[in-house]
């Protein structure tokens, strides 16, 4: 048989059997009950997928299987909640990173000039060894002072006292100002110090061609402004931001957490993943070790509970919406899908998941690193001799996966506990999901996410419905699996060998 | 070392030691390309010859040694930073980007915006047949077709040194004639470091060759002196390659 027929015939009875099952369980489940639990199915498909899609892309182009994604869809979830629920911790927070990632920036302004830098082999040595310490030492000085331990219990307490009442009343009110200016202060000189070693003084393998310095102090110059103005408005912020519409701030919500999880998996990648790529077996070690230190920090900020997050207005409002139009006016918090009472909210995870893979679509088709990601999956060398950057692709990549896992986040927040252990199961479902999907392919990771999605929701259907053990659901996932590798060992989508 | 004098010496490679892993792959390479002109890097498989090219390119960095493009000594620079100097690379066993199209392929090499747009004409009149398939995945090539893209894709940006990697390997012998003929054209554009193990075919078009026995640079000269020489190349390139009788004969029927 030729390879097309064979392709087009897999395609034709691969239809026609998904045809089938569904048609089976719609018969056998009955309308309403089938559209409920395939609504159910796509939510939770969708919370697959944004875990999924990260992982595929870390791992089709680095080979790296990032065992912390799930604690970094936790992360997403804390962030999001944290600034939703009470910003303090995060204002509070917010000049000291910037102060440093504006000293950080300043690398490429300095290294032109440092690399030209003529000292001893010893001193090329020492200099930034010197210098890291230091850091070191002005990032702790300026951070002693900073109760961080402080700010987060009041976040925690505004959340479980202020249920009845505004959690305004919660805000505590922190130093004075003028205390306030030395932190990030220090943290500017900290990131400075970081930019010196990273320049590598004196090392003239490395290359940096002096150009013109004022394009390259934008970026700096604007977090400095962005570090002064946060620091001026670290106290009004948080209440400006509480009063404002719930959904605006939801928003808000959501672009922090996606944020910080870009920040944070590209800082990740750049200090900890980066030096293993030649040995790929210590990155499982590393990111599996990241994810309990996570965990613990989490815990040790926010205290081992489960937190509830409010539903943003458009999702809160208790009523039944006739459709969608009728929702998006009154803010209901079900609606009505063919005669199925469905929470909206729900609706919007949905949402979420198709608007990333039409997302992803379009940035690995359409966008030049999008073609740079296709040809490094294959051969990074070769991308690399073209004059292309590959370690920054490497960065980039992952802390767009991350990103994207604390989008999942923050999308799970107001239904699911927020705690510390939340992101796990995602792991264990986003990596059979990869596995079922082919691993690197994110085409892949959306069908294998729809099916173990689908699985899930059906398997507790049943479950519920002949009086089995729930846990047959979760088994379900994993059997999915068993048979996709039996059947085809790359999974769906993957590539052989 | 040929006669040349530096100044016109695009590339020197001035003793470099390789290793891949614990082995000790180069162990003193050295050699140099003249500006403008081919030179050709000849020696027996697993003489060392693409492991020079990529110690060149940074890809495997050498841990000694010195190399000098253009007047800048580049070993021990990130492989990214030496390509965007204005070197080349066409590596051997075509190794093109099978999940793009062919049009993607040529973007990709694109270093500043418009690099294609402004080459694309002496591209395709080098290679015509790929015009014809800008749309088609890289997988969809036939094996010349795939071996015209990896050279194609070099010449996007205006490159200052083109390292070719064997572009004669596994073609039809008309598909060798048309692939010389491009390399010829090319050269009078760019200056070419090219391995071959086509003889007949490196013979007529470099200016001077270098050879490589063992990861040891062991004669270079002009090319000239090497087609009078059939025991020096018996000695180091093997029993394979044809005499000067022969030569002299096929170069009479290419004229
Ligand atoms: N990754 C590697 N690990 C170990 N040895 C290697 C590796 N790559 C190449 N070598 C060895 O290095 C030597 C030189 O290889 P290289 O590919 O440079 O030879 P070459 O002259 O290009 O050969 P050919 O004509 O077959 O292409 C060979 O002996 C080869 O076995
Ligand atoms: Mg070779």
């Amino acid at each position: 048989m030729n390879p097309r027929t064979k392709k087009i015939l897999t395609l034709a009875i691969s239809v026609v059997v998904v045809i089938g099952v569904i048609f089976a369980l719609y018969l056998y489940a009955g309308k309403e009950p089938f559209i409920r639990t395939t609504l159910s199915g796509l939510t939770l498909g969708s919370l697959f997928f944004l875990v999924a899609a990260g992982l595929t892309l870390i791992f089709g182009l680095m080979d790296v299987l990032n065992f912390a994604h799930g604690s970094m869809f936790m992360l997403g979830a804390y962030m999001g909640w944290q600034l939703y629920t009470n910003p303090t911790f995060i204002f509070g927070l917010l000049p000291t990173i910037l102060a440093f990632a504006c000293g950080v920036m300043l690398t490429t302004v300095m290294k032109p000039y440092l690399i030209r830098w003529q000292i001893s082999e010893k001193w090329q040595n020492a200099l930034p060894k010197i210098a890291y310490a230091l850091a070191l030492f002005a990032a702790i000085v300026g951070f002693l002072g900073l109760d961080i331990l402080g700010l987060a219990k009041t976040a925690m307490v505004a959340m479980t006292t202020s249920t009845a009442g505004n959690p305004l009343s919660e805000i505590s009110s922190q130093e004075p100002l003028s205390v306030y200016w030395y932190r990030p202060l220090l943290m500017l000189i900290s990131g400075l110090l970081v930019a010196f070693a990273v320049s590598k003084p004196g090392d003239k393998t490395e290359f940096a061609p002096k150009e013109k310095v004022l394009p390259k102090l934008v970026i700096p110059l604007v977090l400095l402004i962005l570090t002064i103005v946060s620091t001026l408005i670290r106290e009004s912020a948080p209440e400006t931001l509480l009063l404002m519409n719930g959904n605006w701030r939801f928003l808000i919500a959501i672009l922090l957490a996606v944020a910080s999880g870009f920040l944070f998996g590209a800082i990740t990648e750049m200090t900890l993943i980066r030096p293993l790529y030649v040995r790929s077996f210590f990155i499982v070690l590393l990111t599996l070790g990241l994810s309990y230190v996570i965990r613990e920090l989490v815990q040790l900020l926010w205290d081992p509970l489960a937190y509830q997050m409010s539903r943003p207005p458009l999702f809160a409002q208790s009523g039944k919406a006739a459709n969608l139009l009728d929702w998006l006016r009154n803010g209901y918090s079900t609606i009505d899908i063919s005669g199925v009472t469905f929470p909206t909210y729900r609706l919007f995870v949905i949402f979420l998941g198709i608007v990333m893979f039409i997302f992803l679509i379009l940035l690995m088709t359409k966008t030049r690193l999008g073609m740079i990601i296709r040809a490094g999956v294959q051969d990074p060398q070769m991308v690399e001799a073209l004059g292309i950057n590959v370690k920054k692709v490497f960065t980039v990549v992952f802390a767009m996966g991350v990103g994207m896992a604390a989008l999942g986040g923050i999308g799970a927040g107001p239904f699911l506990p927020i705690q510390p252990q939340m992101g796990d199961q995602y792991l264990m479902q986003g990596f059979i999901t990869v596995v079922i999907g082919g691993m690197g392919s994110y085409v892949g990771a959306f069908v294998g996410a729809l099916i173990l999605g689908m699985a899930r929701a059906f398997g507790d259907y049943f479950a519920l419905k002949l009086s089995l053990s729930p846990a047959l659901a979760e088994a379900s996932t994993v059997i999915i699996m068993i048979i996709v590798l039996l059947v085809r060992p790359q999974g769906l989508f993957g590539k052989k060998e | 070392m040929s006669d040349q004098n530096n100044q016109q010496d695009l590339l020197v490679v001035d003793q470099i030691h390789t290793f891949i892993g614990q082995f000790h792959i180069l162990e003193s390479v050295s050699l140099s390309v003249a500006k403008g002109s081919i030179t050709v890097m000849l020696g027996r498989n697993g003489a060392g010859k693409t492991t020079t090219l990529k110690s060149i390119l940074g890809l495997t960095p050498p841990r000694e040694g010195k190399i000098i493009f253009d007047g800048m000594e580049i070993q021990g620079k990130r492989a990214f930073n030496i390509a965007n100097l204005g070197i080349g690379y066409v590596p051997e066993h075509r190794a093109i980007f099978r999940a793009l199209s062919v049009l993607e392929n040529l973007k990709l090499a694109e270093r500043k915006k418009g690099d294609f747009d402004r080459n694309a004409d002496f591209i395709f009149n080098l290679f015509p047949d790929l015009k014809r398939l800008y749309k088609l995945p890289g997988n969809h090539l036939s094996g010349g077709q795939q071996q015209m893209l990896a050279v194609a894709r070099a010449l996007v940006p205006d490159n200052k040194l083109l390292l070719i990697d064997e572009p004669s390997e596994g073609l039809a012998p008309i598909l060798i004639q048309q692939m010389m003929e491009a390399i010829r054209v090319l050269s009078e554009k760019t200056t070419i470091l090219l391995v071959e193990q086509n003889f007949i075919m490196a013979s007529q078009l470099a200016l001077n060759y270098t050879i490589i026995d063992d990861g040891k640079s062991v004669q270079s000269g002009l090319m000239a002196d090497l087609v009078n020489d059939p025991e020096l190349i018996h000695h180091y390139l093997g029993a394979s390659i044809k005499t000067r009788k022969e030569l002299e004969m096929n170069h009479e029927s290419q004229d």
